[in-house]
């Protein structure tokens, strides 16, 4: 008994079919994932405490009371470079004003990522999560994200990429929780 | 149990027991009911709504009256600024008699274990974290701030761990991970073999400075 492989016009075009169905479904899926809210905004930020590759160990908690700033980053995400020096200017223009700010990163290697903050020279903490424990509470799903959280530890906005457009609304959503 | 019988036993039979006076009572009542004019009963929800502003807009009311209901040094804003602090103490009251309940359920003194740490002085070890097996289980894993260490440096005593322990004898290792002399990293464990009894266990995690060899030392007590 031998198996061929259908060569008939019907098997041909049922195949086809099938084909554009799957691709359909791919693409509706990933912008659906795309579009999907943050599921951690109006929640109480997820706590942890990290070591530093430069700065101290850092605990969110003791943050309370303060706007704090995540930025998850990573050695081989070359805008994150740029955002955390965006970051470091928003820092020093508003640290009188009760902001805190931390960069996670989420390397596997710890010395690589040690590396990329030591030339990275910025003046907050950036801490180490080669766990990914962390970033697995924060759902991060892109590079670089960035989340604020209010004085009373809930998580108010996320920003999932970095360009000149979000770093004004990272700048107007800083500014109104300064405010409050 | 048997009062609930009895009050089971009781409803079902109070309807047999009804005098014909409490039966004519409902008639009477729908009877009165249906005699009053609509206006006694309440017009419906939407005419005041509609009538509401027109009716504000229409009867004059002095400034002065609206200015002192509205000002902060009014009685009546500072009434209900005494019930606002009154609640908010009654609240933290409520929480703090709910976290002692819920510690005496979790954590019941005949089978209760508690760690403490405390560093002295503290020249020759920066704190990082601090490790802790119990049985050879580990049971924690803490990571230091700057702050924290700060504070124990100041004097302050840290409960490290509080969990439940059957009576017996046990073991418990601590490991102590930070920055040593001269900075390099350092690790150091201590342990104690420990009897738990009836009563709550307390244990202390000391570091402390061993000044004639310019080494830290590590050293757990146990609390009688």
């Amino acid at each position: 008994m031998s198996w061929q492989r259908p060569n008939h016009p019907e098997w041909r075009e049922l195949a086809q079919r099938w084909l554009c169905v799957a691709v359909m479904a791919l693409g509706w899926s990933l912008a659906a994932q795309a579009d999907a809210p943050y599921a951690l905004i109006g929640q109480s930020a997820p706590d942890f405490a990290l070591h530093a590759a430069v700065g101290g160990n850092a605990r969110l908690s003791e943050h309370r009371g303060e706007v704090v700033v995540l930025s998850f980053w990573s050695s081989r995400c070359t805008p994150c470079r740029t955002q955390l020096a965006a970051l470091n200017r928003s820092l020093t223009t508003y640290h009188s004003a009760g902001l805190a700010m931390f960069g996670i990163g989420v390397d596997d290697d710890p010395a690589q990522a040690r590396e990329f903050a030591r030339s990275a020279s910025v003046s907050f903490a950036l801490l180490l999560d080669p766990a990914k424990g962390v970033s697995r509470s924060y759902q991060v799903d892109n590079l670089p994200m960035t989340v604020l959280i209010d004085r009373s530890g809930t998580v108010r906005t996320v920003l999932r990429d970095y360009s000149p457009e979000s770093e004004q609304l990272y700048l107007q959503q800083l500014r109104a929780l300064l405010n409050e | 149990m048997l009062q609930m019988t009895r009050a089971i036993s009781e409803a079902n039979e109070a309807p047999r027991r009804a005098t014909p006076a409490a039966l004519l009572a409902p008639l009477l009542a729908v009877l009165l009911l249906a005699a009053l004019p609509p206006a006694a009963l309440g017009a419906p929800p939407a005419a005041p709504d509609a009538a509401t502003p027109a009716a504000a807009a229409s009867a004059p009311t002095p400034p002065g009256e609206t200015a002192a209901a509205t000002s902060p040094d009014s009685p009546e804003t500072r009434g209900l600024d005494q019930e606002i602090q009154d609640l908010k103490k009654d609240v933290v009251d409520l929480n703090k008699d709910l976290f002692i309940l819920e510690e005496e359920l979790l954590f019941p003194a005949n089978t209760q274990v508690a760690v403490f740490l405390s560093v002295d002085v503290g020249q020759f070890f920066g704190l990082d974290s601090v490790q802790l097996k119990i049985d050879q289980k580990e049971v924690i894993n803490y990571l230091y701030t700057p702050r924290e260490v700060e504070a124990l440096l100041k004097g302050g005593v840290q409960r490290l761990y509080l969990g439940n322990l059957k009576v017996g004898g046990h073991e418990l290792v601590a490991f102590f991970n930070g920055k040593g002399p001269n900075q390099r990293a350092y690790k150091r464990g201590a342990s104690l073999r420990f009897e738990k009894g009836v009563g709550a266990k307390y244990l202390e995690l000391k570091i402390d400075d061993r000044q004639r060899k310019l080494q830290p030392e590590f050293e757990i007590k146990d609390w009688e």
